[in-house]
């Protein structure tokens, strides 16, 4: 008997040295695998595993979106703030020319995201109800109202690119373009970066709708409209923090 | 028993392209980050050699080569910076030995999400080749150093290498961002996830603690630098001003930007890039407590103060930025701040010193060279660290900011150690990466002259930053009293020339190890954690759950048979 | 092994005790009034931590001396040592921290003093420009885009409109009397500079689209190089410029000179 683990054995909490608890059983089941289903775990291909690991990495990513977007609104607060040093008077002026927001089709694409992510979380809805009836080994009955909810996020998710593209176009009418003004840049900078992530999130939708084309499992359809419609409703609410910074911080 | 190594990608039935090129072994990604940084070092090294040569004798010329002009060596010194920081500091401890042995020694069959990791393989490459294509394009690449200030790097009138140059760096390192943020999300959701049975957190090797703790980093940092680099690449070709200033007149010519501030990519880059440092340091400091623990034949000292200290650093790293900006002219009352937040950052890693001291104490020391490497980075570290806290003073930092002594301080700490650090995981993991043993007799000179290399070229630099040396000058009749330290920098290059010349024993031993070294049992080092577990196949832990019942440096059992106990050996 | 590798060590150690008690280079002797406290801040940080090194060295070559321990001693770790060099590395770090603080709070405020001598400095690729207020202590307006002509001796572009700058004396070296704050407007109209004058424990960035203040204030007469401390493209090695510390006489006649000159030209 190694004498180590003898006096292990004795010690009512871990030691600090030795990697860890040496032998003493887990009150919380295994360790990180299997998160306590005993037994049952380690099967990497798993339908659970698989879910529970796109599910972590789209918070990763979303954590790692999250960092890019409030370095963004740091620059567009210290900009706006600062403004620019005017040699003449050796002061710092502002120079931020506020932007006329054509408000009409901004709500119009809010609203229209907003609806995408309603309608994404019914099709998510939908997919896990078929999901649990096929697990139990039943055709999932038809139900009346099951439209086809991810066809639809995917067209309103065009819309509102569509309607990004617009208010980008009254805005370069309105004489107001990238380099113009700080302000300017800013703005589309926010709503540009903002609808690039969009755009991988229909990306990874269209895969989704496609599937049948593709020969996807369902259980990869299921997951990826899962983890998107995470993304897909934190875009959402990114969207209008966005909306609610160029409307309050207007300079 | 070689199975586990060489071939170890898939069965003989894949064809050659998917064994070799669709690949999601991680084992096979490993490698291919490890031959990566191989090749980035390689022409990182070539670089400097270049640069020291041209700083002490500017009219030498060198056999095949034209004559080094001024805008070659900043050429020179902005792809030695720019390659050894990203692609071999950041690149082979992390993403190399990272991708192939955390799912080894976690006990998961794979990485995460092995698609993402191979596109994030095949990503760093392309940002590898892009880098390496400015050396090949009119003005050569950019010399605006790693750190890439505006306006220098805004606009291409500034310089030769200021147009196409650095267009490529700023694609490269947009390129390389993806990609670290691609690896990193699956090195969190593997070690979250993917532990097998009865791994716990506090079960888990230090390796993999800093593994997972530096893509924390990762994926808070690489973000911010790739927002950037895109705002610079805007200002570049967009025409906006984010960071370029009104009123600008360079080499004659009237610049039409206007409000932006030069200011703001300091802040921008320096908040992605001091988590950066410790991005290349963590996993050197994961390993060097790994390997001290195996080769002492004794547990790691204080696993949970590392496991903290390990912690504290990755939190802390986010706040000290601004002691790279003490004289950038950024509100001089914010260098309080950030000096107290700094000499705060030096507490964990002392911790982490003491804990590999304390580890070495009393144990039964196997003098092979992955230990020589690792007593090495131990002592490099202490060297390159004590630095620190002086230059974290804005007082200090005045003077000593941009001189020679900040480049002996990183070169020592994050460099060398660095280094040290790859070498002793290489030594280390080489039986398991390649199936062979690495020759020790060559090992143990190489470490010799890589240690006496170190300390001599590195060593006087302090002197010459002391005296006021400023760094990244191209040559030194410039200045006066610069030209007075030629003596000592002479010395520093021949020094220099004479450590890289030793790697070439490194190289041989590598490559010649890997045709022909003698085959390496299942357990060389008789190490405790699951890689070297007897039973893993070339397909990782696929077909095998191990479950996990000891913690990770069970050493020196007095007792049993052996003087440890694997992971996953049956609980007693 | 053990014995080369502890040999090694103690050569390193011995090697780099030699070096820097040997130092063939050291700081060029400080001739500013704050010199004299960073001086001696550094000999501090210099004593402290060489002596963490070569005590952190001895442990190391000491702990690689040590016998090994048979299995029932074999220390997982304590927690007491933990806290115990913890809280010893964080008093000397943070003691050393607040010493420096103190510093930086007495050599960094600048405020203007009558007597004080007002400089600009400019930063451009790649040379130093140094520019006086003249008599009547305004600087003129300067339009570096429209209005800098180097060929005719207004390479910052001062406003020839703009009286006040009519008499500026614009300088290739920085000459100052000792004994005054020099207090300094540091500009760039291309890229990031910094100017570095060793021997007063100065320098500061120049940064293109803002104006940064610094100060010191010489106290020894003589000439001082002045270096570039920031990458700023092909010529920044050779980017020297010279501070001429005059005594307060010599340094109303240098002014006078120019005034003269600026006046005739």
């Amino acid at each position: 008997m190694p004498i180590i683990s003898d006096r292990v054995e004795v010690e009512r909490k871990p030691k600090l040295g030795g990697g860890g608890p040496g032998k003493i059983p887990h009150r919380r089941g295994y360790g990180g695998g299997d998160d306590g289903d005993h037994g049952n775990s380690g099967d990497f291909h798993s339908r659970e595993q698989r879910m529970r690991r796109y599910r972590i990495g789209m918070t990763l990513c979303i954590v790692s979106v999250t960092a890019v977007f409030v370095l963004l609104t740091m620059v567009y607060v210290f900009r706006m703030g600062k403004g620019r040093f005017d040699e003449d008077t050796r002061r710092w002026v502002r120079d931020w020319i506020p932007l006329t927001l054509p408000y009409l089709q901004l709500w119009i694409n809010s609203l229209v995201l907003l609806l995408s992510s309603l309608t994404l979380e019914l099709a998510r809805r939908s997919m896990a109800r078929k999901e649990e009836f096929a697990a139990m080994g039943i055709v999932p009955p038809r139900f009346g109202r099951d439209l086809p909810w991810l066809g639809i996020t995917v067209f309103l998710g065009f819309c509102f690119l569509a309607g990004q593209v617009l208010v980008w176009n009254i805005l370069r009418a309105q004489g107001a373009f990238l380099a113009s003004n700080p302000s300017r840049s800013l703005f589309y900078i926010l709503t540009g970066t903002h609808a690039v992530h969009l755009v991988g999130g229909l990306v990874v939708l269209l895969y989704a709708v496609a599937g049948r084309l593709l020969a996807v499992r369902f259980e990869s359809q299921r997951i990826a409209v899962e983890v998107t419609g995470w993304y897909w409703h934190y875009l959402a609410f990114l969207w209008f923090g966005i909306f609610a910074l160029v409307h309050f911080a207007r300079g | 028993m070689i199975t586990p190594s060489i071939g170890s990608t898939g069965s003989t039935e894949k064809s050659f392209l998917r064994r070799h090129f669709f690949t999601t072994d991680h084992k096979a990604i490993g490698r291919g980050y490890f031959f990566l940084s191989l090749a980035a070092v390689l022409v990182g090294a070539w670089l400097s050699l270049l640069m020291r040569i041209h700083l002490v004798w500017p009219r030498a010329t060198l056999p095949f080569l034209d004559e080094i002009k001024p805008e070659d060596y900043l050429a020179h010194l902005t792809m030695h910076g720019t390659l050894m920081v990203f692609f071999v500091l950041s690149t082979v401890p992390q993403a190399g030995f990272g991708t192939f042995f955390l799912p080894l020694q976690l006990g998961a069959s794979n990485m995460a999400f092995p698609r993402l990791t191979a596109i994030g393989y095949w990503t760093a490459l392309t940002s590898f080749l892009v880098l390496m294509a400015a050396f090949v394009v009119p003005g050569g690449p950019s010399g605006a150093g790693w750190t890439q200030y505006p306006p220098l790097s805004a606009l291409a009138s500034a310089g030769p290498g200021q147009g196409l140059g650095t267009d490529l760096w700023l694609i490269s390192i947009g390129l390389f961002c993806l990609s670290s943020l691609m690896s990193a999300v699956g090195f969190v959701a593997t070690t979250t996830r993917h532990r097998a049975p009865g791994m716990t957190w506090l079960r888990m090797p230090l390796t993999c603690w800093s593994w997972f703790v530096t893509s924390i980093l990762i994926l808070l940092a690489f973000g911010i630098l790739l927002a950037a680099v895109v705002l610079l690449m805007l200002d570049r070709h967009a025409g906006t001003s984010f960071f370029i200033p009104g009123g600008l007149l360079i080499s004659g010519k009237a610049i039409n930007h206007s409000g932006g501030s030069p200011l703001m990519w300091q802040h921008l880059f320096w908040f992605f890039g001091h988590p950066e440092v410790y991005i290349a340091i963590l996993p050197a400091m994961g390993v060097t407590s790994h390997l001290l623990s195996v080769f002492a034949r004794k547990p790691v000292f204080g696993y949970k103060a590392m496991v903290g200290a390990t912690l504290a650093i990755g939190a802390l790293g986010f706040m000290v930025w601004g002691h790279h900006m003490f004289v950038s002219g950024m509100n001089p009352y914010a260098g309080f701040a950030f000096s107290t937040l700094t000499t705060a950052i030096a507490v964990p890693s002392a911790i982490k010193t003491f804990n590999w001291v304390a580890t070495l104490y009393g144990g039964r020391i196997r003098y092979a060279t992955p230990l020589l490497f690792s007593a090495g980075f131990v002592s490099l570290f202490i060297t390159g660290g004590l630095t620190g806290p002086i230059l974290a003073q804005p007082a200090l930092d005045v003077y000593l900011h941009d001189t020679y002594f900040v480049v002996a301080h990183f070169h020592l700490i994050m460099a060398m150690a660095g280094v040290f650090a790859i070498f002793s995981a290489t030594y280390f993991w080489f039986p398991k990466m390649f199936g062979r043993m690495m020759n020790e007799r060559l090992g143990r000179w190489h470490f010799w002259v890589t240690l006496f290399g170190a300390y001599t070229t590195f060593m006087p630099m302090h002197l010459l930053g002391i005296a006021g040396h400023p760094r990244r000058y191209s040559e030194l009749s410039g200045v006066q009293y610069v030209a007075a330290m030629a003596p000592l920098q002479k010395f520093v290059t021949v020094a220099a020339i004479v450590t890289l010349l030793g790697q070439i024993i490194f190289l041989v031993n590598l490559f010649r190890s890997m045709l022909n070294g003698p085959v390496a049992d299942a357990n060389p080092w008789e190490c405790s954690t699951l890689e070297w577990n007897s039973q893993i196949s070339s397909e990782g832990f696929s077909n095998l759950q191990p479950h996990v019942n000891h913690g990770p440096y069970e050493y020196n059992i007095s007792g049993a048979e052996k003087d440890f106990v694997m992971q996953d050996a049956p609980a007693s | 092994m053990s014995r080369a590798l502890r040999l090694a060590l103690l050569l390193i150690v011995v090697g780099c005790i030699y070096l820097f008690l040997a130092h063939p280079y050291w700081f060029p002797s400080g001739v500013s009034a704050s010199s004299a406290s960073i001086d001696y801040q550094f000999r501090i940080a210099f004593w402290i931590f060489g002596a963490l090194f070569v005590v952190g060295h001895l442990i190391l070559i000491f702990v690689l001396s040590k016998k090994p321990q048979t299995g029932s001693k074999i220390s997982h770790g304590s927690w007491r040592l933990e806290v115990t060099w913890t809280l010893a590395v964080t008093i000397i770090f943070f003691w050393f921290n607040i010493s420096g603080e103190r510093l930086w709070s007495k050599i960094m405020p600048s405020e203007k003093k009558a007597g004080d001598i007002e400089v600009e400095v400019t930063g451009a690729q790649f040379q130093w420009y140094f520019r006086y207020p003249g008599a009547d202590g305004v600087f003129g307006r300067t339009d570096v885009q429209k209005f800098a002509k180097p060929d005719e001796g207004n390479p910052l572009g001062i406003d020839p409109g703009d009286p006040s700058g009519r008499d500026d004396i614009l300088s290739t070296s920085m000459v100052v009397p000792a004994g005054h704050t020099v207090q300094l407007r540091l500009r760039a109209h291309d890229v990031i500079h910094s100017l570095f004058i060793p021997a007063m424990r100065f320098k500061q960035d120049t940064v293109p689209g803002m104006e940064i203040h610094s100060h010191f204030t010489p106290t020894q007469i003589g000439n001082y190089e002045i270096a570039c401390a920031e990458l700023c493209g092909m010529g920044h090695y050779r980017m020297r410029a010279v501070v001429r510390v005059l005594s307060e006489e010599e340094f109303q006649r240098w002014i006078k000179a120019q005034e003269t000159a600026t006046a005739s030209h």
